[in-house]
């Protein structure tokens, strides 16, 4: 047997840790008055939290299993509307394509059009507070009737996008009409209101202390270097979280596609028939269609849990490329 | 805590009933002791303030109308809540679809009773086309249908003339529409044709016309009961052309934006839309500058063309079912006899109406809209424009997964086998 490093050198072993210490034991089912308050307080958001949340997540997970219209009594048919969605419904697997091109185009694009502009707005110079206003004034104006304006800007055949396209004499596109150019000119409408990421980078960015910029220089340091070797690293964990809400933005897409596709269910065909707009499709029908709540609810579902493990997996992975004060 | 809960859950249930009241209501008793009828349509203001105008006409000195403002963009959403929350009113505009499946779900009041009896609001009294299409398969009517829609192609006299092509008339075929429509493109316009009848959902239920007039197979052999989808070889053999005429430019692909095409039309930059009736009265407002005219649908030996009834429904639980029908016969009846003067939307069921409407087209000189409804009320041959059943969205998005492609030549014509076999499963799974 050979020996432990502690033994080689004559060391005692580790004393046993200190057992932590002992909370002395209340009375049990005795509240303070601080504790009693602390749960009056957090009653309205309990009630809140369980009537519209719990309440509907656990509604929903039945009404999956069920093949329900909203009118009739539910009919239970276990993993039917499961096996509809990934077997024989031909708009399932285009629904979740079209969200991924979405998450694809639009999370990279906004995360560094948002970052630019904040570096941009960062600097000391003339006028730049009117252009941070100017790049956040779309953040605040009604979604419904900026998109709106967009499908004016986007018509192929009387819009202002094509008509200055062709007085600069390039090709026209076919934008919201178009099967492939659906998607990209959804995504351009979102990046209109990249304000939002802009104004979370530039707080990250002026929260980086200044006399790491002034050794930096001091060092010989060009911006280059200084941009990738301070700022970023420093604003790392703020990237995080910026991924983390583009993510949730993106796969949560509905507004967008449901008020610029021309049919209005994610067309043309099933090009911009997102997840989000897909399962309102199916719980919310146009006139003349009958709901289908469970399957729509199933389609929740899968949503859901497609969101967790996105999140999860950038959570899980953010720590190879996020800088820590505490890292050893 | 427990008197706390209760005191949250009154608060709730209020807010909720509170919210639900503002939606609408049933009939009931007004306080002053008369049965108030509360009526919901999806009409323009325009024509809502004539139906208004009308009903004041409507005297009983039991019953008071009252109808419920709503904007009728989202109509077919305050539709959806109000019938999930049991607040339809006791009268409200519906789709032929929505009126078959909601009396098949027994939602919806049966009239095949009432419209069986006797006086001058029966079921004889109406096109009967559209009572048979209104009729579930047990026979049960929830509703009773209003107006007729009817289909054709507007086209703009000019530019018929500076292409060189007679402009279209009753019995012109699909050949004479696709060349018109290649020559009107070769002579400057964008598309020749735009027909989003062709390229939508409801597609091949247009298509179907087709196939019908050259003594082929429906391609569903019906839209309220069907059993089964055919496309056989001349409903084929009509895709092909339509095909042809996408790939030249001659008619408006899959996708395009349809949704201002009148207004294009009638700026001369359309120079044939295929559309509805429902155009004229827009067109008498607007006073588009071209000169413009309205013909039936092409045929290929025998007239064919599409119908589509919309109607006045009344929910199950009307507290006066009696009152109810009383205003619904007045509505019916007497009120477009005196909103269609002002408002030919379009032709009404109830065949006694139906003079107003096309004295109204005679007295706007739209001599063609006129001769062109008629002709179709007449056409021998005829096909619901979509399914009415409750899976219809199922087999809306088996239409959507191959029609466009196949129109623009991305898939073969021989997908249109494929995609009837995927329908025929959908029906067959639902029946």
């Amino acid at each position: 047997m050979t020996a432990t490093p502690d033994q080689q050198l004559h060391r005692p072993p580790h004393p046993p840790p200190h057992p932590p210490p002992r909370r002395p034991r209340r009375g049990r089912g005795k509240l303070t008055s601080d504790t009693r308050a602390a749960y009056m307080f957090m009653t309205p958001a309990l009630v809140g939290f369980t009537v519209f949340v719990v309440y509907p997540l656990i509604r929903s997970a039945y009404f999956s299993l069920t093949q329900y219209n909203g009118l009739t009594t539910p009919t239970f048919v276990g993993l039917d509307n499961f096996r509809r969605m990934f077997t024989t419904d031909p708009s399932f697997w285009p629904s979740v394509r079209a969200t991924l091109l979405l998450v694809v185009l639009y999370v990279p694009l906004s995360l560094v059009i948002g970052l630019l502009l904040a570096v941009f707005c960062n600097r000391r110079i003339r006028g730049v507070r009117m252009v941070r206003t100017l790049i956040y004034l779309p953040v605040v104006l009604p979604v419904v009737a900026t998109i709106t304006l967009w499908k004016f800007v986007f018509n192929p055949q009387v819009g202002l996008a094509n008509q200055v396209l062709s007085w600069l004499h390039l090709p026209t596109s076919e934008w919201l009409s178009g099967s492939s150019s659906a998607i990209p000119s959804i995504v351009i409408v979102m990046l209109w209101s990249v304000g939002s990421t802009m104004i979370i980078f530039l707080a990250a960015l002026q929260a980086v202390p200044t006399e790491l910029y002034d050794a930096a220089r001091i060092d010989g340091a060009g911006p280059r270097t200084v941009f990738f070797r301070i700022t970023l690293p420093l604003i790392s964990p703020i990237m995080v979280l910026q991924v983390v809400l583009q993510l949730v933005t993106a796969l949560q897409t509905f507004n967008q596609p449901k008020i610029l596709s021309p049919d209005g269910q994610g067309g043309p065909g099933f090009s911009t028939r997102v997840l989000m707009l897909s399962i309102y499709n199916h719980g919310f029908p146009t006139l003349g269609r009958v709901a289908e709540f469970g399957y729509a609810s199933a389609q929740v579902w899968v949503l859901f849990l497609v969101i967790v493990v996105v999140i999860a997996a950038t959570a899980r992975f953010s720590s190879i490329w996020t800088y820590s004060d505490h890292a050893s | 805590m427990k008197r706390t809960l209760h005191a949250a859950g009154s608060v709730l249930m209020a807010g909720g009933l509170l919210a639900t009241a503002a939606c609408g209501g049933s009939s009931g008793k007004a306080s002053g002791g008369k049965t108030t009828v509360t009526l919901m349509t999806w009409e323009s203001n325009a024509t809502n303030q004539l139906i208004d105008k009308a009903l004041a006409g409507f005297h009983d000195p039991d019953i008071t109308v009252k109808r419920i403002d709503t904007p009728n963009g989202n109509y077919g959403d305050k539709l959806a809540s109000l019938t999930q929350a049991k607040k339809l009113p006791d009268l409200f505009w519906c789709g032929n679809d929505t009126e078959l499946q909601y009396t098949g779900q027994g939602l919806l009041t049966d009239w095949s009773g009432k419209l069986s009896g006797s006086g001058g609001f029966t079921a004889d009294s109406f096109s009967p086309t559209a009572i048979k299409n209104w009729k579930t398969a047990d026979g049960k009517i929830g509703g009773v249908p209003s107006l007729l829609n009817t289909y054709g192609i507007w086209y703009d006299s000019d530019a018929f003339k500076a292409a060189g092509v007679p402009v279209p008339a009753a019995g012109w075929t699909w050949d004479d529409m696709y060349a018109a429509a290649d020559k009107l493109h070769k002579k400057g316009a964008k598309y020749g044709l735009v027909a989003d009848a062709l390229t939508n959902l409801d597609a091949p239920f247009s298509l179907s016309l087709y196939s019908q007039s050259a003594g082929g197979a429906p391609f569903a052999d019906s839209v309220n009961q069907p059993t089964k989808v055919t496309a056989d070889a001349t409903f084929t053999e009509g895709v092909g052309k339509l095909v042809a005429g996408i790939k030249s430019g001659a008619v408006a692909p899959p996708g395009y934006d349809a949704s201002n095409a009148q207004s294009l039309f009638a700026a001369g930059q359309v120079p044939m839309l295929w559309s509805g009736q429902w155009l004229a009265a827009g067109f008498l407002t607007d006073k588009p500058k071209i000169k413009y005219g309205f013909a039936p649908l092409p045929q290929v030996d025998k007239a064919a063309t599409l119908y589509d009834a919309v109607g006045i429904c009344t929910p199950s639980y009307t507290k006066n079912a009696d009152a109810t029908y009383k205003v619904l016969s007045y509505l019916d009846s007497t009120v477009w006899t005196k909103v269609l003067p002002d408002s030919p939307v379009a032709v009404p069921a109830y065949t006694g109406a139906q003079d107003a409407y096309f004295n109204a087209l005679g007295k706007a000189g739209l001599t063609t809209v006129a001769s062109t409804v008629k002709a179709d009320l007449d056409a021998p041959l005829t096909s619901g424009v979509r399914f009415t059943t409750q899976w219809a969205s199922q087999s809306n998005d088996q239409i959507t997964a191959y029609w466009p492609d196949i129109l623009k030549g991305n898939k073969p014509l021989s997908d249109l086998q494929t995609m009837t076999g995927k329908i025929n499963d959908v029906i067959k799974s639902n029946n």
